[in-house]
């Protein structure tokens, strides 16, 4: 009996999705709109390396060159924090791990670099490349190029999450506040797709429920912090608003390490879609698409990746939303190279800040997602300008 | 994870391995056995006292100052108000590792071979790290009794902590007497206190006044020091229906109280509008309600420092304070 109304509703979502496409079509992500510039001039100033000399040729070429720019921006932030590190303790360091008999460095100096700046360091990267590749992905599944990874309301639940373990002491000793932010978002994100179950997957719907889960989920935070109203829930709770990679440790960087990768990949695979959605999910729908299982897929892949990140590190901002768009600049639209590039640019970027965060106004620390907006946002109004366009 | 962590436990094991081997050669002289001193559900052990502590917040700096223990530190941090102008001199003979809360790798960094904080939320990962990180690493962590009272005897005051803390550290530091001292002396100013409660006539009502944060005041409530003070010198917290430490209350709820006596917190440092005991006596003056109030009206006010409301070393000033308070306002003959 339940299939009769859901067709029904299929039919009248595809005559919505008709009307979204057109208004697709209008958006700045629409591939139409980055092919015209090359007509008015403005790609022959800044000729984009990919459309003179045929698509993928340089591709493995640059990409290597990118993740030899992580590796070595990722050697050098390892080096830079409250007490400088130098490559000959940081040698030791990783000397004794690999069994070789050097003179150990004293425990707390040895501590610090491999406790605590080299798994920081690691975890930057990770939850970077996460940030990024999601933020490019969910930009494809609602055609909204002001898409970023909190979208789904996931960085809210983790708020709501975190507060509670604090606030309550749920199950504080065994999840900790990690796991509680991991539940928060988990719940959120099961709360949406509650929500998104009878009404379908349009681009708008998906945004606007997004946006009201994350309200309830904000309000559900003020309200536990109003109620317990004590200093520590506070700070613990702009803590998770700012984002900070203080609390990064080794068992972060395993998990974030294995989902990371997973997650990726399986992002990786669904670029042919991606690409298709960007026309639209009626166009995508006729290119053999199964619009509703890749956009499932999708969502749950990008909120588990966004949940296990904002869990570790609070939610970062921006690095989501504008290295996609950078990244789009270089390589593309095509999701194929824009992901890798966007895991890559959103890798170095957050290494990159995070280095500065722990030492530009030494010796306090500043949480990290200041730093994302604050050095990311010029360079993205540079670009901007000189692209003339999205 | 499971590399990582296995070889950081396996790094920290050997260490432990030739630490404990490495022990008993030098004790096999001297015969001197290590000091083991509990807190807070960690038993902490030191071989020889320790020589560069490292204090994670105002109280605990000001505790080891009044130990007479300032050559032995290594550094301090998180200053929320000026230091008592007696520990001062002391106190600039310390390095400053950071004004605010110290980080993982600024404590690290010092090098320290003690860290004593007043509060345990200070070990947390995003501050300087939990304390079987740094017990992992071979650093013990001091916590205050004070902020662990599950862990201690039930039935213990907030001042019966605070002396417990000054053994302990006394202990470790191997400054028996001059911990004893202080406890001496600060036993006596809590015995001077309670005598006010003998000759108590009418039990006069307090409302304490932390600090007021976006317009809503801090107000102490039951389980705090201020509501252990007020009891000791016979009069009653007003708050004492509350039981949280420092709840947020609206002007409202204070009127509503109709204290007779009311302590405000100085935190001019902190520099918040709300903060300093000026600040506060104004709004009282500026709010409907408030302003009304008998105690603002007759100037029953009391100021004190505001970091002297919470447990320290510096919390017998205000309890002094209180009680001359009590007297002088005719509450007691």
């Amino acid at each position: 009996m339940p299939a009769d109304p859901v067709e029904q509703g299929a039919v009248t979502r595809e005559s919505d999705g008709a009307q979204q496409s057109t208004d697709l079509t209008a958006s700045p992500l629409h591939p139409s709109h980055r092919a015209a510039p090359g007509a008015t001039g403005a790609y022959r100033k800044h000729p984009p390396v990919r459309s003179e000399r045929g698509p993928g040729a340089l591709r493995p070429v640059v990409f290597l060159a990118g993740f030899a720019l992580l590796v070595a921006s990722m050697a050098v932030s390892v080096r830079i924090g409250i007490s400088d590190v130098g490559y000959a303790d940081l040698g030791r360091v990783l000397g004794s791990r690999l069994g070789l008999s050097l003179r150990p460095l004293p425990p707390l100096v040895d501590s610090l670099i491999w406790d605590l700046r080299v798994p920081r360091v690691l975890l930057a990267a990770f939850v970077g490349a996460t940030l990024a590749t999601c933020g490019a992905t969910l930009q494809a599944v609602t055609g909204n190029a002001l898409a970023d990874p909190y979208l789904l309301g996931v960085s809210s639940g983790a708020s709501s999450g975190a507060v509670s373990v604090v606030v309550l002491g749920v199950g504080a000793g065994s999840l900790g506040v990690t796991g509680g932010a991991f539940a928060g978002a988990l719940a959120s994100f099961g709360l949406l797709m509650l929500l998104l179950r009878r009404s379908g997957l349009d681009s708008v719907r998906i945004l606007l429920t997004g946006v009201a889960v994350g309200q309830l989920f904000m309000a559900l935070t003020s309200l536990i912090v109003m109620a317990s109203g004590d200093a520590e829930t506070t700070r613990a709770v702009a803590h998770w608003l700012l984002g900070s990679m203080a609390s990064a440790r080794w068992e972060g960087v395993a998990i974030c390490a294995t989902v990371t990768a997973a997650g990726l990949f399986v992002l990786w695979s669904c670029s042919t879609a991606l690409d298709g959605f960007a026309f639209g999910q009626d166009t995508a729908a006729s290119l053999g698409i199964n619009v509703r299982a890749v956009q499932n897929v999708l969502l749950m892949v990008t909120a588990l990746l966004t949940a296990v990140a904002v869990a570790f590190v609070g939610a970062i901002g921006f690095v989501g939303l504008i290295v996609p768009h950078c990244v789009r600049f270089a390589v593309g639209p095509l999701h194929r190279s824009l992901l890798p590039f966007s895991a890559l640019g959103g890798a170095v970027f957050l290494v990159a800040t995070d280095a500065v965060a722990r030492v530009a106004f030494a010796p306090r620390e500043v949480p990290v997602g200041v730093f994302t907006a604050l050095l990311g946002a010029p360079v993205f109004a540079v670009i901007l300008r000189r692209r003339g366009g999205l | 994870m499971p590399k990582g962590i296995g070889i950081a436990i396996v790094l920290a094991l050997a260490l432990g391995v030739t630490g404990c081997s490495g022990a008993p050669r030098p004790s096999a002289g001297k015969q001197k056995a290590n000091t083991v001193v509990r807190s807070c559900g960690q038993s902490l052990s030191v071989s020889e006292a320790p020589h560069r502590a490292v204090t994670l917040d105002q109280s605990s700096t000001e505790t080891l100052l009044a130990l007479g223990l300032a050559d032995r530190m290594a550094g301090t941090s998180y200053l929320k108000t000026s230091i008592a102008p007696r520990y001062r001199t002391d106190y600039k003979k310390v390095p400053v590792l950071s004004p605010k809360t110290l980080t993982s790798e600024q404590l690290r960094a010092a090098n320290p071979d003690l860290a004593v904080a007043s509060f345990a939320e200070l070990y947390g990962k995003d501050r300087v790290g939990t304390r079987k990180e740094l017990a992992d690493s071979g650093l013990p962590s001091y916590v205050s009794a004070v902020d662990c009272p599950h862990r201690s005897k039930p039935g213990m005051t907030p001042f019966d902590l605070l002396f417990q803390d000054y053994e302990n550290l006394g202990r470790m530091f191997h400054a028996e007497r001059r911990a004893q001292k202080l406890i001496d002396s600060q036993r006596k100013s809590v015995q001077r206190a309670q005598s006010v409660r003998k000759k108590i006539r009418n039990k006069p009502s307090v409302v304490w006044i932390y600090s007021v944060f976006d317009g809503a005041p801090y107000v102490a409530g039951k389980g705090g020091l201020p509501s252990e003070m007020s009891r000791l010198v016979g009069a009653e917290n007003a708050f004492d229906d509350v039981d949280e430490q420092w709840p947020e209350v609206s002007w409202e709820a204070v009127a509503d109280r109709d204290p007779d006596l009311i302590v405000l917190g100085d935190l001019p440092e902190l520099g918040q509008p709300g903060d300093s005991a000026r600040d506060k006596l104004r709004m009282l003056r500026k709010d409907p309600l408030t302003s009304k109030l008998s105690a603002v009206r007759k100037k029953r006010v009391l100021t004190v420092p505001g970091i002297e409301m919470d447990p320290s070393v510096r919390s017998v000033h205000t309890l002094g304070l209180l009680a001359e308070e009590t007297k002088d306002r005719g509450y007691a003959r």
